[in-house]
């Protein structure tokens, strides 16, 4: 099937407070389905109860981004188990030994590829993370 | 049916001795997906830390081993993208780099950005798997 022609939807989360570009009014959506593919925006740390966002350690931010970005695979069909690519920007690189501290957590067996880099983040976050992961359950 | 997802392991220790938060590359479908690989000796997985252009042409001679180990290769890439730590070496960097990529060599973006352990570039890169071909 020509790429042009794969189906192309919008993933939304299903807790609509996790809608952050909606609701921060930013010309992003929360994320793309492009046929078997699933591109995720990059997520800040924001309370999934709340909507605010969360500043506190950097432990507690990427726990939070990475729990929301569980949230918005599985409201889409897929989970952390079909991820083949992250991005993790960091607000300062000193954190990194931290950040990967509780990324393990999150991808404990056959990690994505990923790339992880320091650089100016916006509203403050200490993190941002954006995934690209394989629609559907593993096989 | 779902596509297959498939973790790379290249037997060289491309990504560094010790390294298990990422894998080395994921296939999905028709896409490689490679991690951002830092200069690393691939006999024995140890840092490398030299000049921008060395560290460059360390990167990129195990990125071809990575993208052989997932049934790709250079002249495959669709997408690389480069981190360097500062962008006043850039130069540097476009001077090995040109000689890795056959024409018409693949989309690219450069950026400078705060790099861990004292690492001068970074590189990753999207690709297309020999499932498509």
């Amino acid at each position: 099937m020509a790429i042009d022609r794969l189906p192309r939807s919008v993933i939304e989360p299903v807790n609509p407070v996790l809608n952050a570009s909606r609701r921060a009014n930013l010309p992003h959506v929360p994320g793309i389905r492009i046929g078997d593919y699933l591109f995720l925006s990059g997520m800040g740390p924001i309370d999934p109860l709340t909507g605010e966002r969360r500043h506190g350690p950097i432990a507690d931010q990427v726990r939070t981004t990475l729990g929301n970005m569980k949230h918005m695979l599985e409201s889409a069909g897929s989970s952390l188990e079909r991820v083949v690519r992250v991005h993790v920007v960091l607000a300062d690189i000193a954190d990194i030994a931290e950040m990967d501290r509780v990324y393990r957590e999150f991808f404990p067996v056959d990690p994505p590829a990923r790339t992880a880099w320091a650089m100016q983040l916006r509203f403050g976050n200490g993190c941002e993370i954006e995934c690209v992961a394989l629609a559907g359950a593993s096989q | 049916m779902s596509l297959p997802r498939e973790v790379v392991a290249p037997p060289e220790p491309v990504l560094g001795a010790g390294r298990v938060l990422a894998s080395a590359a994921v296939r999905g479908g028709a896409f490689v997906f490679v991690s951002g690989l830092t200069a690393v000796d691939p006999a024995t997985g140890e840092a490398i830390r030299g000049t921008t252009a060395s560290e460059t042409q360390r990167i990129l001679e195990n990125l071809e081993l990575i993208l052989e180990a997932a049934g790709s290769s250079l002249e495959r890439v669709v997408k690389v993208n480069v981190l360097v730590h500062s962008m006043l070496e850039a130069p540097n960097m476009n001077e090995i780099y040109a000689r890795f990529f056959p024409e018409p060599p693949p989309a690219r973006t450069v950026c400078g950005a705060r790099l861990p352990d004292g690492v001068k570039v970074m590189i990753e890169c999207t690709a297309l798997s020999d499932g498509d071909r």
